[in-house]
């Protein structure tokens, strides 16, 4: 479904993504761990197009995202790790405007807004939003064209506890649906509930690809999954020696 | 090109500006200006009551060249480097990039159409109220003028942000590329002139016209207006180095339909090969 080949992403002298490949199969949760500049972020964004390779490729579906950009997104739902819509909107306006987009009706926006619980605040300005509405309303909008692939990029990052909740029964909901998911974190333990596998990044490579299984089974020789990746970096660091 | 998503993100962008206050503030100003200036000309020469639209328009001229590049580089450099996040998912859509910038600069213009036409149409209507209509269709003109002035500094807003990335870097050289036209562009070419003598410094200057889009707009509001002849022989002299009024107010809207599409273009090609 989404396969990532000799990914290589290059800013001036630093490569913030160096030599990735990997895939990610139909329906698989799959988890990208790694520190703040390891280069999962530059990963997704190359991913959905947002970031032009240095070198390799990324193909969605079948489509090369860097040669059919528009009908490689058309497979691809994708949600920054800041989530950001107008403040003068209403959310339903928001809705209804990347529906419209992804050529879908008013009345289909409208239904996945109420399933967002936004009864009542749907004409509210997004001025008026707390953190929390702001990323539900970027889930709604992530859930909107009902899309194959899920893109997120550090989804958890800003959230209070009861948003991680949320973002955990969303990503939950849309494994039951089949949907392939790729997200981004730091936080292990995140990676352990949700994914079925995890692609764990240090300082722009992939450093290691395990399944859950495979992780928890390494767990009871390493210990704690920060044992385990710090192991990773420790063996990256001396090869980099 | 789907010309549908782009109208889409048009109609986005034209909403999205229309709330914006500082729309709402120009607009207001604008249209107080434009009102007043229509109204105290005259009495400045000891009339009372309304100019014509011919003695408004060029009463209006400079305030139209100072004020619209500044508005149109302000508001499409708010538009065009916006914050990133947002940038991030509308170009994650299955949207290509030109439809985007597109979409936006449409969006944009179309908001600062309606916020300067409101003035025009408001003092407008008052000048026909109080004189009747001699003169409007060369109004109409200037209106148009005016609105092709704004879209070309639009288009130079979007290359400047494409160009700069930062947001405050884009800010800083739109301020730049306002002094420059507004400002300095006539100093330059003036210098420019003491290098050659006789003939060649005249058709030097008049080269030079074409490398402004604010002279443009002011040579051709000019002609529109019959004021080209109060420059006296220069005046003369510039109708017939473009050919005459109709020829040259036709050249002069190529050079200005150039300074839209141009600038439009590399920012287009800078904006295919850049990481969002």
């Amino acid at each position: 479904m989404i396969a990532v080949d000799h990914l290589t992403k290059r800013f001036g002298r630093f490569t913030a993504v160096d030599d990735v490949s990997f895939h990610v199969r139909m329906g698989e949760v799959f988890a990208f761990l790694g520190p703040n500049g390891s280069g999962k972020t530059t990963t997704l964004k190359s991913m959905v197009g947002l970031c032009i390779p240095t070198s390799g490729r990324v193909i969605i579906n079948g489509q090369d995202v860097q040669k059919c950009p528009k009908e490689a997104r058309g497979f691809v739902s994708y949600l920054p790790q800041r989530v950001v819509f107008p403040e003068n909107l209403t959310a339903r306006e928001v809705m209804r405007f990347y529906g419209r987009i992804r050529k879908l009706t008013s009345e289909h926006a409208d239904e996945i807004l109420a399933r967002a619980h936004f009864d009542g605040f749907a004409d509210r300005t997004v001025s008026e939003f707390s953190g929390g509405m702001i990323q539900r309303l970027g889930l709604a909008v992530l859930s909107l064209p009902d899309a194959p692939i899920l893109l997120l990029d550090e989804p958890t990052a800003n959230l209070d506890p009861q948003g991680v909740k949320r973002f955990r029964e969303f990503v939950i909901a849309q494994k039951q649906e089949g949907k392939t998911i790729v997200f981004s974190t730091h936080l292990l333990d995140e990676a352990r509930q949700l994914a079925d596998r995890v692609g764990i990044f240090v300082g722009g490579r992939l450093v290691a690809l395990e399944s859950i299984q495979d992780l928890r089974s390494t767990l009871v020789v390493e210990g704690t999954i920060e044992d385990l990746y710090l192991h990773y970096v420790e063996e990256y660091e001396r090869e980099k020696e | 090109m789907d010309m549908r998503s782009v109208l889409h993100i048009a109609r986005q962008e034209l909403t999205v500006n229309i709330r914006n206050k500082w729309t709402i503030i120009f607009a207001i100003i604008f249209g107080l200006l434009v009102v007043s200036i229509a109204y105290v000309g005259m009495m400045v020469e000891g009339f009372s009551g309304m100019q014509s639209f011919t003695r408004t328009s060029a009463s209006i001229l400079n305030l139209v060249l100072y004020i619209v590049p500044l508005v149109a580089l302000t508001m499409g450099t708010l538009s065009f480097t916006g914050d990133r996040g947002a940038a991030e998912l509308l170009y994650s859509q299955p949207v290509s990039r030109t439809e985007v910038l597109l979409g936006k600069l449409i969006g944009v213009f179309l908001s600062l159409a309606i916020s300067t036409l409101l003035g025009f149409v408001l003092s407008g209507g008052i000048i026909f109220l109080q004189t009747g209509s001699q003169g409007i269709v060369s109004y109409g003109l200037f209106v148009a003028l005016t609105l092709g002035l704004s879209l070309t500094f639009l288009s130079l807003a979007a290359l400047v942000s494409v160009a700069s990335g930062r947001k405050s870097k884009a800010f800083g050289l739109s301020l730049f590329v306002w002094f420059f036209f507004v400002l300095f562009y006539d100093l330059l070419t003036l210098g420019g002139t003491l290098l050659f003598r006789g003939r060649p410094a005249n058709t030097f200057l008049f080269v030079s016209l074409f490398g402004n889009p604010v002279d443009m707009v002011r040579v051709a509001s000019l002609i529109i207006l019959d004021d080209v002849t109060i420059f006296g022989a220069s005046g003369a002299a510039l109708l017939r180095f473009l050919g005459g009024s109709t020829l040259g107010v036709v050249l002069l809207v190529g050079g200005l339909t150039a300074w839209i599409i141009l600038p439009l273009r590399i920012s287009r090609r800078v904006l295919e090969r850049q990481d969002i």
